[in-house]
């Protein structure tokens, strides 16, 4: 049996983490340019729409914002809308905001233009030059449901980014022309420049949505405090500007995308599945923990860090 | 002029110009885009109740076969996104899938025959046939229910309008456009209220 550190097993974890999340949303906004593709110029039909309303087959998943206001200002209840927005629901009870960070091609395009510029500056780490409440987001999706009752027109349904990514591509197919509301999704990217992921932080209602519902999520990013070393990298890595070094994890604001865990040098954050009975929130940090290599880890914590940073100047 | 009646003059123009112009905008908001020979899906809801109900998904553009259902943009307010079937352009063919693949039920399932979308009006100051020009029966060749939907009575196109679907095929087919770009026989929306 071989012995391996710690340190290089956690980065090539964190970094399968990544691969695996790029590929996703890789793949994710792949399918909004193809299904398009597939459906006028080959005719297959088999997979239809983007992720409003997505069809595979005979299964129609619906975005949950979407279908709530249409049910809202219609003030009709429709089962099978209900049934189609079932499953985007309960991914979201389970796992949480995941869509957002897995899925949304919002998060594909961001990340791009992230990646681009780390490229282009040869920085790795930017600053939040604007950072608001977080519980911003709440008052988002608040005022986007008044607002559609008020004006009796859905409001979210034609400015949706994520929806609006996938029409501009299906009209950009079928139509050979794009629609200028797509002025909306470059601002977003723009905004990226400012604050990583400032539009999904605290502006965006069906993330907000989303969070609500995984509130109480059984997917959660752990911190184990015997391990932490206090170094802040997770704080630094964090796209929504969460410090998980302090639990923040664990409301409802993080979407589970993985980077905290990545950054961590010494093991002390990871994903674990949260069985039994809700844990409250100053006990939660030791509880529902996978089994890792605890104490020994630690005499090694610091030295790890160093070498890190000496391997990285 | 006193300088009260100037500062009041000053006062109420920008106000009056304002409000003019936040009605306008209101109103171009929340214009609908059913007009004349641009119509919704067939099986659609109200026009009024669409707007609520439509999530602006585009399937039912994407399951078209024949392109004809088109998705409106930001220009036309409130109701970018949703679909329109522009007839004089290509017409619809009655195939239904894009009831079928409708989400939300904002296209609800109904009878090829049984499809309201609006109702074709022949303008007999255009039409060739009503003007005695020629013997021109393009329309009643290409309705769908013909003998139904449109008649001839002596050699001159008419319509039923009980049994019109307001599919847009005459229209499509008419060789004759007038100088504002309408047909010699045209669809005309649903009256308000009257679901399609």
């Amino acid at each position: 049996m071989k012995d391996t550190p710690p340190a290089p097993s956690s980065k090539r974890s964190g970094r399968s983490l990544r691969t695996m999340r790029r590929c996703l949303l890789a793949a994710a906004f792949l399918l909004l340019i193809l299904t398009p593709m597939l459906n006028y110029y080959a005719g297959i039909t088999f997979i239809q729409g983007w992720y409003q309303s997505l069809g595979i087959g005979e299964l129609r998943l619906i975005s949950p914002l979407e279908g709530l206001e249409s049910m809202l200002v219609s003030r009709q209840i429709y089962v099978p809308l209900l049934v189609g927005m079932l499953a985007p629901l309960v991914l979201a009870t389970l796992l949480g905001r995941v869509f957002c960070s897995w899925v949304c091609p919002i998060s594909f395009l961001a990340e791009a233009v992230a990646t681009l510029r780390v490229r282009i500056s040869g920085k790795n780490r930017f600053h939040d030059r604007l950072v608001l409440a977080k519980r911003l987001l709440w008052f988002a999706l608040i005022g986007e449901l008044l607002l559609s009752l008020i004006l009796g027109a859905p409001i979210f349904v034609f400015l949706s980014p994520p929806g609006l990514v996938g029409r501009e591509l299906m009209l950009a197919v079928y139509s050979h022309r794009l629609a200028w509301e797509g002025i909306l999704v470059v601002a977003i990217l723009l905004l990226e420049l400012l604050t990583r992921r400032f539009y999904c932080r605290y502006f965006c209602p069906l993330g907000a949505l989303l969070a609500l519902v995984g509130s109480k999520r059984r997917l959660l990013v752990a911190h184990q405090t015997d391990l932490c070393t206090g170094c802040g990298r997770c704080a630094q890595a964090c796209p929504l500007g969460l410090r998980p070094n302090l639990g923040e994890t664990r409301t409802a604001y993080c979407w589970n995308c993985g980077v905290c865990i990545e950054s961590c040098q010494t093991l002390a954050l990871h994903f674990t599945w949260q069985t039994s009975k809700p844990l409250s929130k100053k006990t939660g940090s030791e509880h529902g923990s996978m089994p890792l290599p605890r104490s020994p880890a630690c005499p090694f914590a610091q030295d790890l860090i160093r070498t890190a940073e000496r391997g990285s100047e | 002029m006193k300088r009260r009646s100037f500062l009041k003059l000053l006062a109420v123009l920008p106000t009056t110009a304002l409000t003019a112009g936040l009605h306008e905008v209101q109103a171009g908001l929340f214009r609908s885009p059913v007009r004349t020979n641009h119509l919704r899906p067939p099986g659609a809801v109200a026009e009024e109740v669409f707007v609520g109900k439509c999530i602006r998904c585009g399937r039912c553009v994407e399951s078209c076969p024949y392109h004809c259902i088109d998705l409106l943009d930001i220009r036309h307010g409130v109701h970018a996104g949703t679909p329109l079937i522009a007839v004089a352009d290509i017409p619809c063919y009655l195939c239904m899938r894009c009831v079928e693949v409708c989400p939300t039920g904002t296209l609800q399932p109904v009878a090829q025959e049984a499809t309201r979308m609006g109702t074709a009006v022949i303008n007999k100051f255009t039409c060739g046939a009503w003007l005695g020009l020629a013997l021109c029966r393009t329309c009643y060749d290409a309705c769908p229910f013909k003998e139904k939907a449109i008649v001839l009575r002596e050699l001159m196109p008419i319509v039923i309008r009980e049994a019109c679907t307001g599919c847009g095929l005459c229209t499509h087919a008419c060789p004759i456009t007038a100088p504002d770009q309408t047909k010699a026989i045209n669809i005309e929306p649903p009256t308000k209220g009257a679901a399609a």
